[in-house]
């Protein structure tokens, strides 16, 4: 059969002791439970050395036959009813979407065994993010980059035609600028919000925008096939994630060998405005804090050129931006900043457990910068940094 | 064909999109072969569709299912044809393969436990069962988990035909 021969993601299995899981991954169609049997004997010793619960992980298994399930699920209801003590719980996902009702039928055979859809998890900052009324802030923060990365873009090595990937696309409206201005062959925006997600498609229908695949996924485990993108974009994302090389590890794996990654991220330390500087930087030094509070890294900007090093890109391209009150309206730039304050000041500082005093000097860098933005004489700024690596061929 | 049955659409109502035809002999020379279509077709059907990479995963498993049946209970010789229709968001997957009486038996057997009112419970009690599953577990499993509408027809070339279908994003 002419069919591609990387469609199908290898089965394998791993167990980690100190977590008490036992993690199946990939593709697991067996023709008979035969063909299980070395991993049902692994699953079997992991369990004896187990006290107390025993955690499942099919958090990747993106397919599972009924001979496979039949063996798996058997096997697991046999352990929890030969030992007393024994309780298991199993992490689906709402990527695999079969996953979760299947896997569910575990519970009502037996009250010692729990099922969970593993989903909100994935960033630490999502629920600050992504609360009502951050949209409009988003889409003016994407209006105003654009204004910049719209020509960076070609610098970087996106041209029309391409197989293009936007990874952690937010509400889509980068990746409908990029469908307009650089002509994608095909063009996949990523997301892990469903929200974000069906506002995405939302924009896309009502503007007529066609073509745009508005994916619901784990950037840190996508199910995206390997070596399949020419250009891959990820914007503002690894600093909002705990454990960024993960992700870039997934950027390199969808990436073609020869073909680019374009990351772009914050140091939101280096934010700037005058008059009052002074007040400014203070307040902005204390993002970065607030930030890393919360396993955030906000000042990452500069330390892309490591991070693509270190990933394993080559021929690195990094450049630097500064969006400006200058850029176009100057209350854009200042409504920007008003909706910071309101996330920063209002949402995290406040769950931080800083003071009220603390939290009155926190806020006035940022009225003082969007007092720099609007006066007439003023200037503001917003730095941003833009990297891009080749995936080696 | 005679007319489809089982509370299904007409073919006419449902363009086709992909049609893919092999011996049996060849498709049953391999068991990755039902992987393998499963994973292509689905990939091939889902493009369009609100989100591709979550359809496609639901279309593989249940396409898989099918075929999985059709390979272990069939006919001895003969053609294996595969179309896949849609309208909107209906998916309608028709399997037509060698089948005697018997595999015919089998399979009217499977379909009346599908459609029966205790399906859940027959799809639970097979999931759990000591003996290995046979060919309708997957099809119950398209029934129950699935929401699929099954049907089976005699063709006039001593073939029948394993239709199921599926609207996958309802729900969503």
């Amino acid at each position: 059969m002419m069919i591609a021969d990387n469609m199908t993601q290898p089965f394998q299995w791993s167990y980690n002791e100190n977590d008490q899981e036992f993690a199946l991954r990939g593709s697991l169609r067996p023709q008979r439970p035969e063909e299980l049997n070395t991993c049902i004997a692994a699953l079997e010793q992991a369990v004896a050395r187990v006290n107390g619960r025993f955690y499942v992980n099919v958090r990747r298994l993106v397919r599972m036959n009924n001979v496979a399930f039949h063996t798996v699920a058997c096997k697991i209801l046999d352990l929890v009813r030969g030992r007393n003590d024994l309780r298991v719980h199993v992490t689906t996902s709402s990527v695999v979407g079969w996953a979760t009702r299947k896997f569910a039928v575990l519970e009502t055979m037996s009250d010692k065994i729990t099922v969970s859809e593993y989903d909100s998890e994935f960033y630490p900052g999502q629920s600050f993010l992504e609360e009502g009324g951050f949209i409009p802030i988003l889409r003016t923060q994407t209006k105003l980059t654009w204004h910049h990365e719209r020509t960076m873009l070609a610098k970087h090595g996106l041209q029309p035609d391409m197989q293009v990937a936007d990874i952690c696309c937010g509400i889509g409206d980068f990746a409908v600028l990029l469908q307009k201005e650089y002509r994608p062959a095909r063009l996949v925006a990523l997301d892990h919000s469903r929200s974000s997600l069906d506002y995405a498609r939302k924009v896309a229908a009502d503007f007529g925008v066609r073509g745009i695949d508005y994916v619901f996924g784990d950037a840190s485990d996508m199910l995206l096939e390997s070596d399949q993108f020419d250009f891959v974009t990820c914007r503002h994302s690894l600093q909002v994630f705990d454990r960024p090389e993960l992700i870039l590890k997934e950027l390199l794996r969808i990436c073609k060998p020869g073909g680019r990654v374009y990351i772009t991220n914050e140091k939101n330390s280096h934010c700037l405005g005058e008059p009052r500087a002074d007040s400014i930087q203070k307040t902005y030094t204390e993002v970065a804090r607030l930030w890393a509070h919360f396993n955030m890294d906000i000042e990452l900007g500069p330390k892309s050129r490591r991070y693509l090093m270190d990933a394993g890109f080559e021929d690195i391209r990094m450049e630097s931006f500064m969006v400006t009150n200058l850029d176009g309206n100057p209350q854009d730039f200042a409504d920007i900043i008003q909706s910071w304050e309101d996330v920063y000041a209002g949402k995290m500082a406040v769950e931080r457990g800083d003071s009220a005093e603390e939290i009155r000097e926190f806020r006035k860098g940022f009225q003082d910068h969007i007092f720099a933005a609007l006066h007439p004489k003023g200037y503001a700024g917003w730095p941003i940094w833009v990297a891009s690596g080749r995936k080696p061929a | 064909m005679q007319a489809p049955s089982g509370g299904l659409s007409s073919i006419s109502d449902l363009p086709q999109m992909i049609h893919l035809d092999l011996d049996i002999k060849d498709f049953c020379s391999d068991w990755s072969h039902c992987d393998l279509m499963s994973g292509y077709l689905a990939r091939m059907v889902s493009h369009n569709r609100l989100d591709s990479l979550l359809f496609a995963n639901l279309y593989s498993s249940a396409l898989n299912e099918l075929l999985e049946a059709v390979y272990r209970t069939h006919g001895t010789s003969g053609k294996l044809e595969c179309a896949v229709r849609r309208r909107g968001n209906l998916d309608r997957i028709e399997l037509s393969f060698p089948a005697d009486d018997e595999t015919f038996g089998t399979y009217e057997a499977a379909i009346a436990k599908v459609n029966g009112d205790d399906a859940e419970k027959v799809y639970l009690e097979a999931l759990f069962a000591d003996r290995e599953p046979d060919a309708s577990l997957g099809l119950l499993e398209l029934g129950v988990d699935y929401d699929a509408k099954l049907a089976i027809e005699r063709l006039d070339d001593g073939r029948m035909c394993l239709i199921a279908e599926l609207a996958l994003e309802d729900g969503e």
